[in-house]
């Protein structure tokens, strides 16, 4: 390997990145566990939602959100990385990764109102628009990805582009800083794409 | 106490917001003033509206539910908006324009 010069080095890398995300198919979760994780959204939405909390109106929401998650259970799980059991994930993920992403994200949003108020009264805007690459491949994590791009400070997501296994956006920036494809990529995406990594493709 | 701290804060980032609309150059920027203070303004005055009221705490979470819902559906909103003014033609008024270099 080490004498590869850099150039086929590079493709080399290239062509292992693209292997793996051909074989992330095989990787899924399994069915079972996709169905429980559906149940357990919609479950929880339906008792919000309803309000009411008496036996019966549980076992009837219980049983029909069951039924909907046999269905169904490929649209909201199909993009989740395969790791560990089934109880320890549920549990990393309902304690740990969207405490700290809605604790972070609500920082991120209020700094960003500032920023706008600042912008609006200063006009010292700078705009451009600017293409950044991505890790991610699947479309729940993209989408993830480009909606907190959105809401954090000077920056909207205008387009997405996917091909031959890379995944690109293009980022309308309100004062461009850098052009520099890394040095940008870092200072918008910042830490939640690291996040997203570990749940999504 | 604290919900006429969350209101003000709410009430605020609205009015800077509609500043925004107004004096910013293009449907781009605008775009920014308009999706960010109206999901935070929106946000933080659902969530006054939650410790103010006095429903059980069930229906409370109704209001959290809904605040999910504006932080989900406005940024997808103003992706949408911006890339149909795109390819409606709107030119932005931009230093550097990636996107017509890799779409001329």
């Amino acid at each position: 390997m080490s004498r590869v010069p850099f150039y086929l080095r590079e493709r080399l890398d290239d062509v292992k990145q693209r292997v793996l995300f051909e074989t992330y198919e095989a990787q899924k979760l399994p069915k079972w566990e996709q169905v429980v994780l559906t149940w357990i959204v919609l479950f929880s939405f339906w008792t919000i939602i309803s309000a009411n909390v008496k036996a019966e109106n549980l076992l009837i929401g219980g049983l029909a959100t069951l039924v909907i998650s046999l269905f169904m259970y490929e649209m909201l799980t199909e993009d989740i990385r395969r790791s560990g059991h089934i109880l320890e994930k549920i549990l990393y993920i309902s304690f740990f990764v969207i405490p700290q992403y809605l604790f972070i994200m609500a920082f991120r949003l209020i700094e960003s109102n500032f920023k706008v108020a600042k912008h609006a009264v200063f006009m010292d805007i700078n705009p451009g628009i600017v293409k950044i690459k991505t890790e991610l491949h699947s479309n729940t994590g993209i989408t993830i990805l480009a909606n907190s791009i959105t809401l954090t400070p000077g920056t909207l997501t205008l387009d997405v582009n996917k091909k031959l296994g890379e995944t690109y956006l293009y980022v309308h920036w309100i004062s461009v800083e850098t052009l520099n494809r890394e040095k940008a990529g870092e200072k918008i995406k910042g830490d939640i794409e690291g996040w997203l990594r570990k749940i999504f493709w | 106490m604290i919900e006429y701290f969350f209101l003000l804060l709410g009430e605020s980032i609205m009015v800077f917001g509609t500043l925004g609309i107004l004096r910013f150059p293009d449907v781009y920027t605008r775009l920014h003033a308009a999706t960010k203070c109206d999901t935070g303004g929106a946000m933080s005055i659902l969530i006054a509206l939650t410790i103010v009221s006095e429903a059980s705490p069930l229906i409370r979470l109704k209001f959290l539910v809904l605040a999910f819902l504006i932080a989900l559906i406005n940024p997808m909103i103003s992706h949408a908006i911006a890339r149909g003014a795109y390819k409606h033609g709107i030119k932005p008024k931009v230093v550097v324009d990636m996107y017509a270099w890799d779409n001329p």
